[in-house]
């Protein structure tokens, strides 16, 4: 159990935090676009780390330099993918929730 | 840090099921496609996890790449087929 | 008829993303041999990078790249990559892709014109099965006026 083991296991484990309260949010929010934005920022940051904790678990080797290049990949290619569904929506003709929705 | 690792998987396994309950009951097509891109993701993780467990590594990294570059090209083409004029 | 997406943030990534996507093809199909992968795999990720250039920008930005007729052109000549080799095989006196006996023809030993055989064969496959998929998605792109009025797709109420 050296010190790069040490530095995966924090990293895994936030992770998996963000992940459970991204879900936590698909669940319990309101409305579809404050699902989206639970899971399109969550489920990014989430992956993001867990691939940087598994880097620092594979040792300097050519698999730390792949697992580097996806984890790029999912930082740019999720947003985009949250950001076509929410404009997809948007231009059927989904309505945003208002205060007015709460008090009924 | 193996079991860790098992622990890490079982925790996605059982957020993957909690997903599901939106993919299944969200009212509308939309909430299905962010559950399905949502259930994509953490499959990725999952995969790299069963990587480390088995020590083949190399495999599976491949495995990975290719399901997280079809996950991104199926979600762009499910919301832009599923699309309604107003 | 696919039209052209009107966003700036879509047609960017997606014109990042695309070299990137065929070179990732491409070494999937040379090291079929050593991981995961191999011609018919390979053949899909070419394959899904085109079709994201087609969802992406249009029906007639891709089709002004890669027209019908190179499309015919390229899976014929995937076939007769696959077949020649075989039948090359034959030509030497050995069974069909029995790519030992084309050492001679290579200058190398046996044990190495196998392997660059295989490798000959993976790549018409490759080239095969991407011009397919683009083909069929072609032909379902130009079928009709039924793409904005979706049966099953319901509004959230």
């Amino acid at each position: 159990m050296n010190f790069w083991h040490v530095l995966s296991i924090l990293f895994l484990s936030g992770g998996l935090f963000f992940f459970a309260t991204a879900t936590l949010g698909l669940l319990r929010f309101p409305d579809f676009y404050t699902r989206l934005h639970a899971t399109g920022k969550g489920d990014t940051l989430a992956v993001f780390l867990c691939l940087i904790g598994l880097a620092f678990y594979a040792g300097f080797s050519l698999s730390c330099l792949k697992i580097i290049f996806i984890a790029v990949f999912m930082f740019l290619a999720q947003p985009t993918a949250t950001h076509a569904i929410s404009r997809a929506a948007m231009k059927s003709g989904v309505t945003p929730w208002t205060k007015e929705d709460a008090t009924k | 840090m193996i079991d860790f690792l098992y622990g890490i998987g079982f925790g996605l396994c059982f957020l993957v099921l909690v997903v599901l309950y939106r993919g299944i009951f969200g009212p509308g097509v939309y909430n299905r496609i962010a559950a399905v891109s949502a259930v994509g993701t953490k499959t990725l993780i999952i995969l790299l996890i069963m990587g480390f467990i088995y020590n083949r590594v190399d495999m599976f990294i491949d495995i990975s790449m290719v399901y997280a570059l079809l996950n991104f090209v199926g979600t762009l083409a499910a919301a832009k087929y599923l699309e309604m004029e107003k | 008829m696919i039209h052209n997406s009107t966003d700036v943030i879509i047609k960017t990534v997606a014109r990042i993303f695309i070299p990137f996507i065929q070179l990732y093809a491409l070494y999937v199909i040379m090291h079929g041999h050593y991981s995961p992968g191999g011609g018919f795999q390979g053949g899909v990720i070419l394959g899904a990078s085109l079709i994201l250039l087609l969802i992406t920008h249009g029906e007639r930005v891709a089709m002004q790249r890669i027209s019908e007729n190179w499309i015919t052109i390229l899976f014929s000549l995937g076939v007769l990559i696959y077949a020649g080799i075989g039948t090359l095989c034959l030509f030497f006196g050995g069974n069909f892709l029995d790519y030992g006996v084309l050492a001679p023809l290579l200058h190398v030993s046996p044990a190495a014109a196998r392997s660059l055989g295989i490798l000959g064969v993976e790549i018409g496959v490759g080239i095969a099965v991407m011009s397919v998929m683009v083909s069929i998605f072609y032909n379902i792109a130009r079928s009709g006026p039924y793409r904005n009025k979706g049966t099953t797709a319901r509004r959230e109420s």
